[in-house]
């Protein structure tokens, strides 16, 4: 069988500690990636469960947000709406914190959205429609989805490439690294075998020459 | 940290964030000024960025760039008033499938 090993290797003592120590290091690593990776991947999944049903929900809630808009838009006129949507207070207050799982550092939004009622929002009554505070509230509402839409796929999506690239370590450790450095531990191994008994060999010669002498 | 949400999407959109308290809208008439928006909007200190799904499309590799590399802005794509667009698969199930190797019941 044709093995794998590392190029370049003198077969001697001083390697061989050397390769040892790198071999006990590569297992070591192995196992800590593969725990890495088992804790990512238990993380993603209990954030899938999170995002089931998250996007329709989100976009339900838009469709209806826009109809009411587009309602308003016909009761009042364009205009009139562009001009409510002007006066309305600047609400939407999101502060992100992050959080680390795994050393991947993910968002953590904190969102203060409050529904407001007609008075806060700050436009006129005098030339609205009800159909305007339907959309506004719709919005309100489909913002506070979107924005936890947005902090669970973003998590989602840096999550997977931290996966992605554990799982390749692991995979190259498990497969390469290790197979080599274990080829070339038995390797030397053998070599220096050899050279002892070639060696022990040599001496016998010797000793029988110089008795006939 | 504090910060901020903007929306850059076409004018109706921008208007119904508006009245749901989103001040910073960023009406856009075509892709090319969409494109220029977005660039500015990346560079200003905007947390998440809300865009349309057409919008998405169109820019799709530079949102991508920009979204591997940094945890922050946070870029989201929604539908229009015009409903979603029927993708032939959705970019999320197929990161699960690609990470996990399984495909996912969702």
């Amino acid at each position: 069988m044709a093995q794998e090993m590392i190029e370049g290797i003198n077969p001697t003592r001083m390697e061989l500690l050397k390769l040892k120590d790198r071999e006990k290091l590569a297992v070591k690593g192995h196992s800590l990636l593969k725990e890495k990776r088992n804790a990512l991947i238990m993380e993603f999944f209990n954030i899938l469960e999170r995002v089931k049903g998250s996007r329709e929900g989100v976009e339900a809630t838009l469709q209806e947000a826009y109809k009411d808009l587009s309602d308003a838009q016909m009761v009042m006129g364009d205009l009139a709406v562009t001009k409510s949507a002007m006066s309305v207070k600047e609400s939407v207050n999101v502060e992100i914190e992050s959080r680390s799982v795994m050393g991947v550092v993910v968002p953590l939004i904190e969102s203060e959205i409050g529904q407001k009622n007609m008075v806060q929002r700050g436009y006129g009554f005098l030339e609205t429609s009800v159909k305007l505070d339907e959309a506004a509230s719709k919005f309100e509402e489909s913002i506070k989805l979107i924005i936890e839409l947005a902090e669970i796929e973003k998590t989602i999506m840096l999550l997977a490439i931290e996966i992605e690239s554990t799982k390749r370590r692991v995979n190259a450790l498990e497969h390469i690294i290790i197979p080599k450095l274990e080829n070339t531990v038995k390797y030397i191994e053998m070599r220096l075998e050899e050279m002892e008994r070639e060696n022990f060999v040599r001496l016998k010669m010797i000793k029988k020459t110089m008795e006939m002498e | 940290m504090k910060s901020n949400v903007a929306v850059m999407a076409d004018e109706d959109t921008v208007i119904g964030f508006r009245l749901g308290g989103i001040k910073e809208g960023y009406p856009v008439k075509n892709m090319e000024e969409a494109g220029k928006v977005l660039e500015d909007l990346i560079n200003k200190d905007f947390s998440v960025i809300i865009t349309t799904e057409k919008i998405g499309i169109e820019f799709r590799e530079t949102i991508n760039k920009l979204t591997n590399e940094r945890a922050l802005p946070m870029v989201i794509e929604i539908p229009d008033k015009s409903g979603s667009i029927k993708r032939e698969s959705d970019p999320m199930s197929e990161l699960i499938k690609r990470v996990i190797g399984v495909e996912m019941v969702k």
